[in-house]
């Protein structure tokens, strides 16, 4: 258990891990990602003479179906080499003969990723509900729902993403694992799974998809051979609970091995 | 009662069948200045991980002021400043901000902070580059960073591995310097090195490590009093016969006479400065015109080569 004292350390570690992303422009390299893709998603239905969906929900929706991109890449820039990059860049040295818990810094770390992305979601959704107000008139409370899934989703991306940066030993290849996992290889599981009638609805991607239909639930299209295909479904509460348990389980298990793990070179 | 700073026993660590460290057995009395001799990977920087909780041991036991360093880290290290290899630190922080990150996570006032972070920034010289991005900053103004670190927040023990490394000559004094203000100061000093006069320089007592195993350990008196013969190197106007050489091999105290070029002769001479003198009066008495006469390797660099010698063989 964290007395009063880790706790104080965590929030040392979290406050200068947030420098870091300042810093290092990752912050704003977020920013300036997320203000392209509003200007994109507001711009471009104008610039091609579409009009904006009428229902405010469908309006947030298409904003919603970008919000997983921008999760995978919040971890990928703020969680994928929190742990690994104390090893590989040496500052390990200079970090762990101090008395603090290698406990105690996972948790500061795994703070300062949760709040810099959970910043960068809220205010991606932010812009999509101001946007929702000002051209559609309407704001309803599926918006604030899709938003927190999304906060749940985005938990469940750090924990694999730090599970990932405690168990590998560049901080290049977490980032290239974390992104690719989220973006092809739990993608191709789902698909797989569905192909084979499977539900997959313990792939973190597949149960993502609570967060886009809160907002506009999936209907039926056409299928091969004449039939009606429906895409998967997930369940709100299974979909929780398997993003609860990617992030617990992504994060104990870090912790684990971070703690074991010795800084030799 | 008053814990030893530091007390090792049968500490030993093993990567696969490799053993980096043997049945180690070591305690460091309060207020004492401590060498910690041996070659490239005698297993010096091993000891001192264990000790700072960066890897842990395969068997024994590590006590900083009797707390048990892999039972109880956070409370052994809070008495301790460390500085271990050339480590690196966050590029985007400037040396005043790596302090107040240190200081932080130690627990010291924003107050004392800032009056510690003024202090030993001047200590290490760096007190001109206090608010400049660590990034551009080189090694051995990261080594000085190092030594701020350690020093920040007053700590009773000094864990140094290898401080000079990476410094130039004025750095290495330097570091020198600090260490013995603050062994003057009653700071207990466990300083690894493979510099044997940095550790003559400093130091009060010494272990020497070979192999993962302790081989030596005394003050440095005990320690010299130990080596068989100090080295001398004797130059002559014109280069000695022979003959010469052979007559000097008898001489009273001298273990081995050798040419080494140039005209001049290493000398191995066991005893003190009166064998020293009755020696280079010979050389004179003989009517060998000696143009300089001078210690080239100490009694504890003697003790150190023969002991690698023998634990090599």
């Amino acid at each position: 258990m964290m007395d009063r004292k880790d706790l104080s350390q965590a929030w040392t570690v979290a406050v200068y891990e947030i420098r870091k992303y300042l810093r290092g422009r990752r912050l704003l390299g977020m920013l300036i990602l997320l203000a392209l893709i509003v200007g994109l998603l507001l711009g471009l239905p104008k610039a091609l003479g579409q009009p904006y969906p009428s229902d405010p929900d469908r309006f947030v929706a298409s904003f919603a179906q970008f919000a997983s991109i921008l999760i995978v890449l919040c971890g990928v820039l703020f969680a994928a080499d929190a742990l690994v990059s104390e090893h590989e860049k040496r500052t390990g040295y200079f970090l762990f003969p101090n008395p603090v818990r290698r406990e105690t810094i996972v948790v500061g770390k795994l703070l300062a990723s949760l709040l810099a992305s959970g910043f960068i979601i809220l205010l991606y959704y932010a812009a999509a509900i101001l946007s929702a107000l000002v051209i559609t008139g309407g704001v309803t409370g599926a918006m604030g729902l899709s938003a927190a899934y999304a906060l749940a989703y985005m938990a469940s991306v750090v924990g694999v993403a730090f599970l990932l940066s405690a168990i590998l030993r560049g901080t290049i290849s977490a980032s290239v694992l974390t992104f690719f996992l989220f973006t092809l290889i739990f993608t191709l599981v789902d698909g797989l799974l569905n192909a084979a009638k499977v539900s997959p609805w313990f792939v973190p991607t597949a149960a993502a998809g609570i967060i886009g239909n809160v907002l506009a639930p999936p209907s039926p299209f056409p299928g091969p051979g004449g039939g009606v295909f429906t895409a998967f479904n997930p369940d709100v509460g299974a979909s929780l609970a398997v993003f609860a348990a990617y992030f617990l389980v992504g994060g104990i298990v870090a912790t684990v091995l971070f703690r074991r793990r010795e800084l030799k070179s | 009662m008053t814990e030893d700073p530091i007390v090792v026993r049968e500490l030993g660590k093993d990567y696969g069948k490799f053993t980096a460290l043997s049945s180690l057995k070591l305690t460091i009395p309060d207020g004492t200045c401590f060498g910690y001799l041996g070659p490239n990977g005698a297993g010096k920087s091993t000891t001192i991980k264990i000790l700072t909780n960066l890897i842990r041991p395969s068997r024994g036991r590590a006590q900083i002021f009797g707390i048990d360093v892999q039972r109880r880290p956070r409370d052994a290290l809070r008495r301790v400043g460390a500085v271990i290899e050339t480590p690196e630190f966050y590029g985007y922080l400037s040396p005043r901000e790596t302090l107040a990150y240190a200081g932080r996570l130690r627990g010291m006032s924003r107050a004392d902070i800032h009056a510690r972070t003024e202090e030993v920034l001047k200590v290490v010289k760096l007190a001109n580059w206090s608010d400049e991005r660590i990034e551009t900053f080189s090694k051995g103004m990261k080594q000085r960073l190092a030594i701020a670190q350690a020093l920040l927040h007053r700590p009773d023990l000094l864990i140094l591995d290898e401080p000079t490394s990476g410094l130039d000559p004025r750095g290495m004094a330097e570091v020198r310097d600090i260490v013995k203000a603050l062994k003057r100061e009653g700071h207990t000093i466990f300083m690894s090195s493979h510099l044997l006069g940095e550790v003559q320089e400093v130091c009060d007592a010494a272990a020497l490590i070979d192999k993962g195993k302790l081989v030596l350990q005394g003050t440095l008196a005990e320690l010299a009093a130990r080596a068989e013969a100090s080295a001398f190197q004797a130059m002559f106007l014109q280069a000695p016969s022979t003959e010469d050489l052979a007559w000097m091999r008898g001489l009273g105290g001298v273990k081995d006479a050798v040419a080494s070029g140039n005209g001049g002769v290493e000398l191995r001479i066991a005893g003190g400065p009166e064998t020293q003198a009755a020696v280079l009066a010979s050389l004179v008495s003989r009517g060998l015109r000696v143009t300089s006469f001078r210690l080239v390797g100490t009694a504890l660099e003697q003790l150190y080569l023969e002991t690698i010698q023998e634990t090599e063989q």
